[in-house]
């Protein structure tokens, strides 16, 4: 079982999970696409630490024997997911981020062309 | 078939060494041709190089890698309506010498993409175990995938045709392109194939390729081709 103030601890925690999550969200630090899966989470570990016994139950019905390891497997499973969603996020920032570099080279090579040629085309410029 | 219209692309980072001798080189053997130096972030005096010679030039602001200053040169050849593109490294190991004889089967119509190839001849090129042990086993997966013997696969010294270009403008790899392109060019229906030449051992620098790199190089296409494979071609 766990102690009161074990559990009074997370339900603190989760908390101030969720405001961090809010806060970042209305500064715009966190776009709202990628807040969906956080709020969610912060979500769930309230409910968990509110009513311990959903913790206890999972547990049994998947066969954890320690409900600790229920919570450990989830959030390392939540974890992967979280951090493969960002390599895939990553590259595909990556080759937008080249597209644009290219673009950007050869818009400065093309005014720099247009520049010289504007100028030899008007001596008074 | 003077009329086309050529572009020389050199990829350089750091080639304030050779620069100026592969410029020169270009200009003795395919003066027709016009001359880009694709600049990929160098921190020596490769711009100014370019610069003095008064070739054409494109700057990266980082360090991109070959694959990604190649189609950046492709994307310019591409828009400014060029027949043909060829890759000559700036670290001067491509012999200009060879350049009329590269585009040569192209201006003839006769292929899309011509690689010049260092183990076509006995030109004695010397190779070392572990690349000669890449070459073997880029050879059989080109072998295996597209029915075709190539014998240099990681050459970079190619000349391509139009329809090579607006393929390349859309798929090529950032990092260690050469199989990989050979691979989408087949899918895409064109034609290559190799002419022999000689190749200069490096000048000056260093070999971008080390024992980790060129196992890197294999893994990366080994799984990007086996993937790859079930992607539907676009």
């Amino acid at each position: 079982m766990m102690s009161i103030r074990l559990n009074l601890v997370a339900i603190i925690g989760s908390i101030i999970l969720l405001l961090i999550i809010l806060e970042l969200v209305r500064t715009k630090y966190l776009r709202e696409r990628y807040a969906l899966i956080w709020i969610v989470t912060g979500s769930l570990f309230l409910l968990l630490s509110i009513r311990v016994q959903f913790l206890y139950g999972i547990s049994s019905f998947l066969g954890f024997t320690v409900p600790s390891n229920t919570l450990f497997f989830f959030g390392i499973l939540f974890l992967l997911s979280i951090v493969l969603g960002l390599s895939v996020i990553t590259s595909r920032l990556t080759e937008k981020n080249k597209v644009l570099t290219q673009e950007v080279v050869l818009l400065k090579k093309r005014v720099a062309d247009l520049e010289k040629s504007h100028h030899s085309g008007n001596p008074n410029l | 078939m003077n009329t086309m219209k050529i572009l020389i692309i050199v990829p350089a980072f750091n080639e304030e060494e050779t620069l100026r001798g592969v410029i020169l080189g270009v200009r003795t053997f395919l003066s027709q041709a016009d001359i880009l130096v694709v600049n990929d972030g160098s921190t020596d005096s490769t711009a100014n190089i370019a610069r003095e010679e008064g070739v054409l030039m494109l700057e990266h602001p980082y360090n991109m890698g070959i694959g990604a200053t190649m189609q950046t040169g492709f994307l310019y050849a591409l828009r400014n309506g060029y027949d043909i593109a060829i890759q000559v490294d700036g670290d001067g190991q491509h012999n200009p010498e060879f350049l009329p004889s590269l585009i040569k089967p192209i201006s003839e119509g006769k292929s899309n993409l011509v690689i010049g190839s260092r183990y076509l001849s006995d030109g004695g090129f010397k190779s070392t175990l572990l690349r000669k042990l890449g070459i073997k086993f880029f050879s059989s997966i080109i072998w295996i995938l597209t029915k075709k013997r190539v014998t240099d696969p990681t050459s970079g010294f190619r000349a391509i045709d139009q329809k090579g270009l607006e393929l390349f403008v859309n798929e090529y790899p950032s990092d260690y392109p050469e199989v990989e392109a050979l691979i989408s060019a087949s899918k895409k229906g064109l034609h290559f194939q190799e002419i022999p030449t000689r190749m200069r051992d490096r000048q000056g620098g260093t070999s971008s390729i080390g024992i980790l790199s060129a196992l890197y190089y294999m893994l990366k296409v080994t799984l990007s081709i086996s993937i790859g494979s079930f992607r539907r071609v676009r």
